[in-house]
């Protein structure tokens, strides 16, 4: 039996590396019993697979991950099981039953929304802030090209950030809970395409301060919203069928 | 600008009072809203953020008494540790306490943490160090002292003791490092020598106690609390002693000066550790460490009598955990952790009396399974490959370790290691033959009596078994690792001179030239330089304290790792203090020499300790007491405690198996080569 996990990673799992990743969730599977199937050979594994790496520090609500099973069970009971032992913001949200033949889960995953949010001390500056970005944004979506530097140990990289790039959008977000709590947020998300080369919110950080003349600040937090199919108002999330709307603004109005 | 700006308060505008109140007190600030941006730019952040699962949580206010415990390294090294989740656990257990834990940040965070005014903080809530009542530090070895101060002196606490009051945390240290805490003397407020399961509880007693005392009015001064804690059997209070010294400089003893303080203060032993079952429920981690395991610890003390080993000096006698007790913490452990490995922790695990039941019982549990078995610190000799084989039925028979400690018989007659060269080649063979593909040596160099052809015979038993190796399998490997021997403080090698890193490097060299020709024959070393500053802390007076403190202000910490360079500022310090490495490392001392450490008592006979370096010299072996009758090591009367083993108390711990002597009278130690899986050591001369 195979299933397919969406999972968050919120708080302080967020700096869970990649590669510790594997550990954290082989111990949690064994805690809840699932009973996982594990690879061959000299060191077996545990058959659990993660479509793509998260950067550490990163905030998601969009986290997948694929186990291979020994046996049937009944996965609403186990994945609850699974989902109270993993690390607290560790949260296990939707699942899926894979059936045979099902194409590869990275298939499913053709784009990714992204969030990135900059806390305000007051409404207005978010409100100030949530404009500039919109503005920048724009130049961003016109721009045919925008090239940005990664730092990175081995030497520096330069990608051109707006390839798979297909939509952004600027709203301003208030916060009762989080940290700092009671604080808002100018956030900034964008729409990108899983396939080529990966581009990180991070990068488009850079290419939205190169766009204007002062520096922005700091961002507080990048989220990964969701994955899924590309549509007009944001992202068909893979799973669930509804839509992540690109305006995070309208989905506060809806909740 | 439009981040928000944070308030980050600090010890300068707190209550402190207010914050320490044992009922309804103030909750000092988290700093987690300020350590998480920082985060992101620090490499392996998740040693930061604590989550893991069974860490325990107890708000601040419903806890009378609050620790902070530490290891004084970082986490990845630090967390595994046995005696800290002990206490961890034990102290959480209580309604009435909170214990949360704090390792050392590394530079990176270290250097943010200054910049942004983060005090050092607990992983459970983000809680600064100055908040606590005690800031408990594991000192497991001497390499952490320069950690300690950092830790002190980044959480808001004035780093000599003499600078605190009733307001600052008791800098409480322990683990076996302070059984000579001298070089720190000045910076703690006390130290627990021993067993830490029953003192921590009576401290905590007399804690909880004294703070309601406090805001009675009944306590007013922070040397009455320490009179109060030094009442705790084996709490050493080092502000109530002083070092006198001869006029030529020589320490000539450290004596009480305070009223009503014990000359001498004993260790505490715990007698059964059925009485403390624990960790059971061990930390998680969520990012890598040196022991990802659910480790039990099978026993404790180890009376082989090896002269060089401090462990096993100072935690005798030997106490054996039952093994009905081992089976259930390991199969609950497994799982409530979802550990996949299990550590059989003790000083010599193939000694424990039931040690094929345990092995064969756990084995038979998780066969077939994922979970593979480990047994560190075995014997040299074929029992312990019919116990790794037996361990190993799920995995791959990879790497078997062994530690001669030394090259030749001669050797290894002075330091006590009962192991012949016989007993090492067979059963390098036997764990060739059995599909092992790996066998690593441990040794030394630098001990007393050392000539070059007991250097040499390192070298020359590594090519031995190398050569078994080779008859066994082309792909299959050797590795002698030699480290640099540093005396220890309540060992008979307590009088021996240290080699000096010069002496040691000239001795790693003639191994070096010797297996060179030997492709697969791998030799590990570690910089002979380390051992400089681990001589010095380990044998070193109170005249090393502001040595401790000079190397720590001109920038060390992290004085194991090759990430960081201190000793250049360990050789200023010790220039600068007028003291010599020769007269505190290098030279041997004399029979009546007062050591910094005469007023701790761990239960051993100075007078024994020195017959058994006279012993040693004389290349005279001695047998361990479990085996032998008792050879008045001091420890069992004079502490008032006795073996737990089925060695030695089969009446109280029902049927049991013959004993066989070990030692060169009865044949190599540990059996035959063709033992089936029990303890066949124990079945007579097979």
């Amino acid at each position: 039996m195979r299933l397919r996990i969406r999972y968050t990673k919120l708080g302080r799992v967020r700096f869970i590396s990649a590669r510790d990743l594997g550990s954290v969730w082989e111990r949690a599977i064994r805690r809840a019993e699932v009973p996982i199937a594990y690879s061959q050979g000299f060191t077996p594994h545990p058959k659990v697979s993660f479509p793509d790496a998260l950067p550490v520090g990163h905030a998601s609500t969009g986290e997948y991950a694929e186990l291979t099973l020994t046996s049937e069970i009944d996965p609403g009971l186990v994945l609850a099981r699974l989902s109270a032992t993993l690390p607290t913001g560790m949260d296990i949200t939707t699942y899926l039953v894979v059936a045979d033949g099902s194409p590869r889960l990275a298939k499913y995953l053709q784009a990714t929304l992204w969030e990135t949010a900059w806390p305000a001390a007051t409404a207005d500056e978010a409100a100030d802030l949530a404009h500039e970005l919109r503005r920048r944004g724009d130049a961003l979506m016109a721009a045919d090209a925008v090239q940005v530097v990664r730092h990175r140990p081995k030497g520096d990289k330069v990608l051109d950030v707006r390839p798979p790039l297909v939509a952004v959008a600027t709203s301003c977000q208030h916060a009762d809970t989080g940290t700092p709590p009671n604080t808002t947020f100018a956030t900034f998300r964008a729409v990108l395409r899983n396939d080529g080369p990966t581009i990180r919110p991070t990068d488009l950080v850079v290419a939205l301060d190169s766009l204007g003349d002062m520096p922005l600040p700091e961002p507080r937090l990048y989220t990964r919203v969701a994955q899924g199919r590309i549509v007009d108002d944001g992202i068909l999330e893979a799973f669930t069928q509804q839509v992540e709307p690109l305006d995070a603004g309208r989905q506060v109005e809806a909740a | 600008m439009c981040a928000a700006t944070l308030t980050i308060p600090s010890h300068f505008d707190a209550d402190l009072a207010a914050i320490r109140r044992p009922h309804d007190p103030q909750v000092p600030p988290s700093y987690w809203d300020v350590l998480e941006p920082v985060l992101p730019k620090v490499s392996q952040p998740a040693q930061y953020v604590g989550g893991e699962h069974n860490m325990s949580v107890t708000p601040w206010a419903s806890a009378r008494t609050r620790w902070l415990l530490c290891y004084p390294d970082t986490y990845a090294i630090g967390q595994p540790n046995q005696g800290i989740q002990i206490l961890y656990e034990l102290l959480n257990e209580r309604a009435t306490s909170l214990a949360e834990r704090a390792y050392a940040p590394w530079f990176d965070l270290e250097e943010e943490m200054r910049a942004r005014g983060i005090p050092t903080f607990s992983l459970e809530h983000h809680y600064p160090l100055w908040a606590f009542d005690v800031f408990g530090v594991t000192l497991p070895h001497e390499l952490g002292h320069t950690n300690l101060l950092n830790l002190l002196d980044l959480g808001g606490v004035p780093i000599r003791s003499d600078e605190r009051n009733l307001d600052h945390p008791i800098v409480l240290a322990g683990g076996h490092a302070a059984f000579n805490p001298e070089p720190l003397a000045p910076f703690l407020d006390a130290v627990v020598m021993g067993d830490g399961e029953e003192a921590v509880l009576e401290i905590d007693d007399v804690l909880a106690t004294a703070k309601t005392d406090r805001v009675e009015g009944r306590l007013t001064s922070r040397v009455e609390l320490l009179e109060r804690l030094s009442g705790v059997t084996g709490v050493y209070v080092p502000s109530f002693y002083e070092p006198r010294y001869a006029p030529d400089g020589r320490l000539r003893a450290t004596v009480a000066t305070h009223p009503g303080t014990l000359p001498r203060v004993p260790k505490r032993t715990v007698q059964d550790l059925e009485d403390f079952p624990y960790p059971q429920k061990q930390i998680v981690p969520m990012t890598e460490t040196v022991h990802e395991r659910f480790s039990v610890e099978i026993f404790r003390g180890c009376t082989r009598g090896c002269r060089f080993c401090q462990a096993g000096m100072i935690t005798r006698p030997v106490r054996e955990r039952r093994p009905e007790t081992i089976q259930k913490l390991v199969t609950e452990g497994v799982k409530d952790t979802g550990f996949e490995e299990v550590g059989l922790l003790s000083l010599s695990s193939a000694d424990h009396a039931d040690i094929g039941d345990i092995a064969r019982n756990l084995a038979d549990t998780y066969e077939g399974t994922t979970t593979s078995l480990s047994l560190p610190s075995t014997r040299v000799d074929a029992f312990n490959v019919t116990l790794s084989n037996e361990l190993a039925r799920n995995g791959r028979r990879t790497g078997l370790t062994f530690a001669p400690e030394a090259g030749s018989e001669r050797m290894r007659a002075v330091i006590n290691k009962m192991v012949s060269e016989e007993d090492m080649l067979r059963t390098a063979e036997i764990a060739f033959a059995n599909g092992w593909r790996n066998v690593k040596m441990y040794f030394m160099v630098g001990l007393p009596t050392e000539r070059d052809e007991d250097v040499e015979a390192i070298a020359q038993l590594g090519i031995k078994v190398y050569e078994i190796a080779q008859k066994h399998g082309r792909g299959n490997k050797a590795t002698v690792s030699v480290g640099g021997f540093v005396p220890k403080p309540h060992t008979p090698f307590q009088w021996a001179a240290q080699d000096t890193p010069e002496e040691i490097q000239r001795k790693l060299d003639l191994v070096l030239e010797i297996i060179k020709p030997y492709k697969g024959l791998r030799l590990r070393t570690n910089d002979p330089q380390e051992g400089v500053i681990e001589g010095l802390l380990a044998r070193g007076d109170r005249r090393v304290a502001p040595v401790v403190e000079r190397a720590w202000r001109l920038g060390a910490t992290f004085d194991g790792w090759h990430e960081s360079d201190t000793l250049p500022y360990w050789h200023r310090a010790i220039a600068d203090s007028g003291l010599s490495l020769e007269e505190l490392s290098h030279h041997e001392r004399d029979e009546h020499e007062a050591f910094p450490w005469d007023h701790l008592d761990a239960g051993l006979d100075k007078q024994w300790l020195w017959d058994d370096w006279v012993d040693s010299i004389a290349e005279k072996p001695l047998d361990d007491c479990r085996w032998i009758p008792c050879y008045d090591c001091g420890v069992c009367p004079g502490l008032d405690i006795a073996h737990d083993t089925g060695y030695t108390n089969p009446e109280t711990r029902g049927p049991t198996l013959p004993i066989i002597n070990s030692g060169p009278a009865a044949g190599p130690l540990g059996g035959s080569p063709d033992l089936p899986t029990s303890a066949a050591r124990l079945d007579g001369d097979a």
